[in-house]
């Protein structure tokens, strides 16, 4: 085979691997239209690669027009494709001067097909062949020019002109990544094109003793396309990691916020221990003032004191908990622990507003797979959620009800069903919209925050009306412990595979 | 401490109930704890109101009643027992619908010993004054009940400050009668003046009113 169609061949190949990679990754994520432009262009690319191969293996004069005509359809793609990419990719293109572009070279590809053998020559008299990489090729001897000829030039040169005016207004835009953008699409896009014109110009002309080409400069124009997209992977990576501190950011707010609403409850939650522990210590002071203090009673007063320090530290070490900042920590959890422990944080607030929380605890229920610190928001989130909606009811229908029971498919589901009067059908979904709220003092984000956190534990938290009557009941869904391991293992497997 | 009487305290917090019992008990006072007011009143409705001289020491958040709940719970079934309460954070309209219905005083769980003391001195205090002045006023009550109808309707008149031949007049009786029943009534309550007996009359609550046969 000879080194022109291993070449060329080659090209085509790199070209059509581009258009696969870049199809793909446009049926994944079909807003990103830059990506097909891209397919587009390469495919044209690799059409543009044959037909060169074609006029440079020509026999005859004919052979060669066919294929120089042919040759026609996959450059206009390909020249269009561009246009729109760098209209897409750098967003600054003039809108008119684009469809100007489009209809003039659509034009210049209908007269190609009913003109003989091209839009622009007349007739090819000869062929000449000339030694290129090693073997002699066929170049037009002669071209007579067609007198509108100047309009598929005029056609190229408005496309220079439009990349360079967008990669200007780019540039003028100012800010690092626009410029460096303006100056790698713009300045690799036009500077080829405007090469392989007055490259294809020189040649037609017969300045140039050269077969006419233009894939070369395609091929780097596509490289350059699929840079710059392929940064946009990388950069996605970054943003998603970016996007995941905010998150975790977000819900700490949501946590302190949380925990702003409680203050009052917890320094009364704080009280019991702290007076407890000061009204044994005056007892043990007036014990003391005994000329026999009773020794027994000092000790089991000295052992409350401990027990009501170590409440105190606990209160504390819990509110502490709750505003560390942290990213997801994943252990194995037992969850009707982790309900009783919110409820006790809760406990305050729920007697001062004459709620009572029921804990229904399901025996025996399997540990999940979750981050202590932020399902206790969610659940704290949601408990308050519901003394909130119960404000309004009957002191003595104030019941919010906590459960944990096991699901299928190794999941854990946990309810929370509050006794109020529930939300009409048309809203129910609006709850989790960030800053959707019905509270006067509300945010509106403690909702969607805990949604986040559950949807990163890999389950589903909604909201439906409270099985049989009045309420709303939230429900969410944890992976077992065991379940979560398994899948962790499945895809470690996966992965050492691949 | 110088008083003497019951101090009931209620609170659902069974730690800092035991520490409260200890600290009063060592400081001399006689303690019952409850862990909520319902028990208090179960208790309570075993014996005939009024109860003897005592105070209630209780948190003011407690499932079931609340501290106001279980004050007014007590108001109602005539208990007289004076409330002081005990918060872990005591917000001011809480503090005030506390005081409107006669708390002695509104302390943090924290509050010093000698506050808390004093506030449970005074509340007993005023509860043995309560007691004191109801059974002078039983007393009273039992020694007016023994005039005669007759009798009672001359008192009324000269509580009012009437002259003899006024009240004759306004009775329809002679003078000379008043003048008899005047007299039975002074040895009937034991007092010698009029004004005494005015002063008697008014401390039993009696004909606060000027009587309607007025002339």
């Amino acid at each position: 085979m000879s080194l022109v169609t291993t070449l060329w061949s080659m090209q085509a190949a790199a070209a059509l691997t581009v258009a696969v990679l870049y199809g793909v990754v446009w049926s994944v994520d079909r807003r990103n239209l830059a990506n097909l432009t891209l397919c587009v262009v390469a495919v044209a690319m690799a059409f543009v690669a044959r037909a060169e191969v074609g006029m440079m293996h020509a026999a005859t004069v004919a052979e060669y027009g066919d294929w120089a005509r042919l040759c026609y359809l996959p450059v206009t793609v390909a020249l269009i494709g561009q246009v729109l990419f760098i209209h897409l990719f750098l967003g600054t293109g003039r809108r008119g001067l684009l469809w100007t572009i489009v209809g003039l070279r659509l034009l210049v590809l209908i007269g190609n097909f009913i003109t003989y053998p091209t839009f622009a020559w007349r007739a090819i008299i000869g062929l000449r062949h000339v030694p290129f990489l090693g073997e002699n090729v066929a170049v037009p001897g002669p071209l007579v020019l067609r007198s509108w000829h100047w309009l598929a030039f005029a056609t190229c040169l408005l496309i220079v002109i439009f990349v360079a005016d967008a990669a200007l207004r780019l540039w003028r835009q100012g800010g690092a990544e626009q410029r460096r953008r303006a100056l790698v699409a713009g300045g690799g896009v036009g500077l080829s094109l405007a090469a392989t014109m007055l490259y294809a110009q020189l040649v037609m002309m017969g300045s140039l003793q050269l077969p006419l080409l233009v894939s070369p400069s395609f091929l780097i124009t596509i490289l350059v396309m699929a840079v710059e997209l392929s940064r946009g992977f990388l950069l996605y990576r970054q943003t998603r990691q970016e996007l995941e501190e905010l998150r975790s950011e977000l819900a700490r707010a949501g946590r302190v916020t949380a925990l702003g609403q409680l203050a009052s409850a917890l320094a009364h939650e704080l009280s019991q221990p702290l007076g407890a522990i000061l009204r044994n210590a005056e007892a043990a002071e007036l014990h003391l003032n005994n000329p026999s203090p009773d020794l027994d009673e000092l000790r089991e007063i000295i052992a409350d004191i401990r027990k009501d320090d170590r409440r105190a530290g606990d209160v504390i070490e819990q509110m502490r908990a709750l505003i560390k900042r942290r990213t997801l920590q994943m252990h194995p959890l037992a969850l009707n622990e982790l309900v009783q422990d919110v409820v006790s944080l809760v406990h305050s607030d729920a007697v001062a507003r004459h709620v009572a929380i029921e804990c229904v605890a399901t025996p025996g229920l399997p540990l999940v797979s979750g981050d202590r610190v932020h399902l206790s928001q969610v659940l704290l989130n949601l408990i308050m959620n519901g003394m909130d909606a119960i404000q309004t009811s009957p002191a003595n229908n104030r019941r919010v009800v906590v459960e944990a029971r096991p699901r299928e498919h190794g999941q854990v589901e946990v309810a929370v069903t509050d006794s109020g009067p529930g939300v009409s059908a048309a809203i129910i979904n609006k709850v989790f919209d960030p800053f959707y709220t019905t509270k006067s003092g509300g945010l509106g984000m403690g909702l969607p925050i805990s949604r986040t956190i559950i949807e990163a534990h890999g389950g589903r938290l909604w909201a439906e009306q409270a099985p049989g009557g009045r309420g709303l009941t939230f429900r969410f869904t944890l992976f077992q412990a065991e379940t979560a391991l398994r899948t962790q293992e499945i895809f470690q497997a996966q992965g050492a595979v691949s | 401490m110088s008083v003497s009487g019951l101090v009931y305290v209620v609170d659902d917090d069974p730690s800092f109930r035991t520490a409260v019992t200890r600290l009063l008990t060592a400081a001399g006072l006689s303690v019952q704890g409850y862990c909520s007011g319902d028990e208090l009143l179960a208790e309570l409705a075993g014996e005939e109101p009024p109860v003897g001289c005592g105070c209630v020491l209780a948190d003011l958040f407690m499932p079931g009643l609340d501290g106001l709940q279980l004050q007014q719970a007590c108001a109602d079934a005539g208990f007289e027992l004076p409330f002081v309460f005990l918060t872990g954070h005591g917000d001011v309209p809480s503090a005030v619908s506390a005081m409107q219905h006669g708390a002695v005083d509104f302390l943090d769980k924290c509050a010093p010993q000698q506050a808390l003391l004093a506030s449970l001195e005074r509340a007993l205090e005023r509860s043995e004054h309560t007691r004191l002045s109801r059974a002078r006023h039983a007393q009273l009550t039992r020694r007016f009940a023994a005039l005669t109808e007759r009798e009672r309707e001359v008192l009324e008149q000269v509580v009012h400050g009437r002259m003899n031949k006024q009240i004759a007049a306004a009775l329809g009786i002679h003078e000379r009668t008043v003048k008899l029943h005047r007299s039975a009534i002074t040895t009937k309550l034991g007092v010698r003046s009029v004004a005494e007996l005015t002063t008697l009359a008014r401390n039993a609550g009696l004909f606060a009113e000027p009587p309607s046969a007025c002339p």
